[in-house]
């Protein structure tokens, strides 16, 4: 049986992978990229499939649980852009992040108990949860890249640059919106509402129109670039507000259903 | 400004000028009394309110300020006001009881500035309507109608919603159940506990906890049906869920609480959900171009 003991292994040969893949990406070796970052990102995967095993449900519950998809799907996002828009970075800014989670996980390890309470023994968990995690992936890395433009670099930004972050929040944003509506269809089956304004529906709610405006902001004609890249980062502050920042909110504490701290 | 064209400035005085109305409603005549949109009433306002977006579409090439609600300079601020009014409602203690800040539904210049929200994508939407392109124009639809509906129509909806508790028990058929305002309401359906179930992990904690129960319809209709935490049956139009049971007995309780949901907008609500859900899928498929 596999048990949390042994996931350095699997995250170490991972890291690997995935870093010699964002060599390849700089080296314009595509072929490379591909083929380490992919086996990479299988081994990683063949961990949270034994995990899932050994736990008998799916490891989503804990933050430690969803830390993990979160490191798995950076670099599974990273790919998945490199492949459509082949941005040479984007292997290297994955790993890295994805790293910083294995990290998180390997000091900070929380409790993985086996239980799993009936309320969120659903078909609408793992894909509510895998679905965000995807998203706070895509919208990490368009984060990063606005940071990137707003701070660090000295040239004027490009169009080309401003392309890739809308890219990226379209691709985000489809997915919270995914996410967010089957979490209000599983609502309805588990809970006899499909929205409440539990504390993380109104953060969720919070985060998606915060990336609404954005959208929107950037379809004026004159916008101003740096106030739209602004916008991402206040949006990605917000939305660690709806991931894990309601954990220590005292107004979420008492009442949110969405607190699964046993 | 207000010098025309009107830009994100203008859009943000439109807005906060509807939180200032807000504000004084809500002394004027204290929150907004949701039980009060109860059928036909909500269905009433519904009509108005899409009757109100079809006018000032109609009015928008007399009036500026009406033609200035179709654009994104007035979508923008109103999202951004939104924003800040449900932050402030994520960091403050919410209850039902509350008034201003700490009930934030009834609060004024929050509906207000959803309506406002609501009031745009009737613009946009009946715009797009009228110079509808089949390809360009779909994803739009999908997502900015399906919010419409799906906003509107769960909010004039709630007010319909009846949610009840019944307490079944071991061999007794139960036709009464109680609403959250402790009125008690015969159901059209009896339902008797046949079994309770449950099963716990090793360290004691709830597995599975589940209900066989009878149920007979009004119309003579007998049937049996097991009832799960995240798997609820439909009988005549109530939803029916496993809430709670004798915590004190555990495995061995004897009774039952189901919880019975009747939602008539539900079909509504769910329509604009789908939509969003394929327009997200058009977004990311499409990209930018959506």
């Amino acid at each position: 049986m596999i048990t949390w003991d042994q996931f350095i292994y699997f995250a170490v040969a991972a890291v690997l992978l995935w870093a010699v893949g964002a060599w390849a990406a700089w080296k314009g070796k595509t072929k490379l990229a591909f083929g380490t970052t992919g086996a990479g990102l299988l081994v990683f995967f063949s961990f949270i499939v034994m995990m899932w095993i050994s736990l008998e449900r799916p490891p989503l519950r804990t933050m430690g649980e969803t830390r993990l998809w979160y490191s798995f799907f950076l670099p599974f996002a990273g790919i998945i852009v490199y492949s459509r828009w082949k941005y040479k970075w984007i292997l290297t800014f994955s790993t890295i992040l994805a790293l910083v989670f294995i990290c998180v996980n390997l000091l900070k390890p929380e409790i993985h108990s086996k239980a799993l309470m009936p309320a969120l023994q659903s078909p609408w968990f793992a894909p509510h949860v895998i679905v965000y995690m995807f998203c706070y992936a895509v919208l990490g890395a368009a984060t990063v890249m606005a940071i990137y433009l707003l701070f660090f670099k000295k040239k004027t930004v490009t169009a080309e640059e401003l392309e890739i972050t809308d890219n990226l929040v379209y691709v985000g944003l489809a997915f919270m919106t995914v996410g967010m509506l089957f979490g209000a269809l599983w609502a309805k089956e588990a809970w006899g509402h499909y929205w409440s304004w539990d504390p993380k529906e109104t953060w969720a709610a919070i985060t998606w129109f915060s990336y609404l405006i954005y959208i929107h902001y950037r379809r004026l004609p004159k916008g101003n670039q740096r106030l739209a890249l602004w916008c991402l980062v206040v949006a990605f502050v917000l939305l660690q507000m709806c991931w894990w920042g309601i954990n220590y909110l005292p107004s979420a504490q008492a009442t949110s259903v969405h607190t699964y701290s046993t | 400004m207000w010098n025309k064209p009107w830009k994100m400035k203008e859009g943000f005085a439109v807005g906060t000028g509807l939180i200032a109305v807000g504000m004084l409603l809500q002394l004027a005549v204290g929150p907004v009394a949701w039980g009060a949109f109860a059928w036909p009433i909500n269905g009433v306002v519904m009509a108005a309110f899409v009757a109100v977006i079809a006018l000032i579409y109609i009015l928008r090439k007399r009036v500026y300020a009406l033609m200035f609600l179709g654009t994104n300079y007035a979508a923008i601020p109103a999202m951004a006001l939104a924003v800040v009014l449900t932050i402030v409602m994520g960091l403050t203690i919410q209850s039902a009881e509350g008034n201003w800040f700490s009930n934030m539904l009834s609060f004024w210049p929050f509906v207000l500035v959803y309506m406002l929200i609501a009031l745009i994508l009737g613009q946009v939407i009946i715009n797009r309507a009228l110079h509808f392109k089949w390809k360009r124009d779909i994803p739009f639809m999908l997502n900015h109608l399906g919010l419409f509906l799906a906003m509107t129509t769960a909010t004039l909806g709630n007010a319909d919603v009846q949610r009840l508790r019944m307490i079944t028990t071991e061999g007794q058929p139960e036709w009464r159940a109680v609403a959250e305002n402790g009125l008690v309401k015969t159901m059209p359906m009896s339902i008797e506990l046949k079994k309770f179930i449950m099963e716990t992990y090793d360290d004691g904690s709830p597995k599975r906890y589940a209900s066989v129960i009878k149920i007979a319809e009004k119309s003579g209709k007998e049937f049996e049906a097991t009832i799960d935490v995240n798997k609820p049956i439909v009988v005549d139009g109530w939803k029916i869920y496993q809430y709670g049971y004798d915590t004190s007995m555990g495995a061995e309780s004897k009774i039952s609480i189901l919880e019975m949901v009747s939602d008539p907008w539900l079909p509504l609500v769910y329509a604009g959900i789908y939509m969003m859900l394929g327009g997200a899928v058009c977004m990311f498929v499409i990209g930018k171009k959506v």
